[in-house]
């Protein structure tokens, strides 16, 4: 099935390899945007099926962009990844007390990305 | 554009190639990233890493680990992650010495320039 996926990072890099993975592996459509405002924006504008979230970003970060997602009802419902490089145990249990429906890791293999979504979520 | 004659690229010939791509569109920058690393364990080899520096040199191995596995560089993330311990961790850096995180910077340095295509 189609999806439309709403991907904010501030790395050019890590949006453009992720974005090449969901359309050349699972034909979805792709929306980016390089900050957590821009994604807030987006996300509102395009109602993607879901969003990966970058947790580093300089202004407004994984976290805070999440909780600006929830407390806009016209986002509050979309499913929310994760996308992290961090791999220590605190940082893991501190962001799925978030409230995320997944935590994915960088650097992601291309070729799996969609299959870890679709499993994250529930797709077929 | 693709060519209609030609059939298409299965999904992980057409990954490859695009990834090639995007290696060297962004190798200067992954480079420039190396260069911090490489400026810090000077500056920590003469005992005048400033806090900005730390800062600066954390938030470049962080995204080195996030970025080079993605290009085929697995030991490329392992190395980057645990600079970027190091940088996080006061603990870790002061056990570090200029010396072992320039030649793991280096190391970084030297993979990247050899990065071979996946093709």
């Amino acid at each position: 099935m189609g999806r439309k996926i709403l991907i904010i990072d501030d790395e050019d890099d890590i949006r453009e390899v992720a974005s090449l993975s969901l359309e050349t592996v699972a034909g979805w459509e792709v929306i980016k945007a390089s900050s957590g405002a821009q994604g807030v924006a987006r996300a509102a504008e395009h109602h993607p099926d879901a969003i990966l979230l970058d947790v580093m970003m300089p202004g407004m970060d994984g976290p805070a962009t999440f909780h600006e997602l929830r407390k806009n009802p016209a986002t509050a419902a979309i499913p929310v990844l994760l996308l992290t490089a961090k791999v220590q145990g605190t940082d893991q249990r501190r962001f799925a007390d978030l409230g995320v429906e997944a935590v994915l890791f960088k650097p992601f293999d291309p070729l799996s990305l969609s299959a870890q979504i679709s499993r994250a979520l529930g797709w077929k | 554009m693709g060519n209609p004659d030609q059939p298409a690229l299965p999904p992980d010939a057409a990954i490859s190639i695009a990834l090639d791509r995007m290696w060297e569109r962004h190798r200067s920058q992954i480079l420039e990233r190396v260069a911090v690393l490489e400026a810090a364990a000077l500056a920590v080899a003469a005992n005048q890493l400033s806090a900005s520096d730390r800062e600066a040199a954390h938030a470049a191995a962080h995204k080195l680990a996030g970025t080079l596995g993605m290009f085929n560089l697995p030991r490329g993330t392992d190395v980057a992650r645990e600079i970027e311990l190091m940088y996080f961790k006061e603990s870790a850096l002061l056990a570090a010495s200029g010396q072992q995180l320039a030649a793991m910077a280096a190391e970084l340095r030297t993979m990247i320039e050899d990065r071979k295509s996946n093709r």
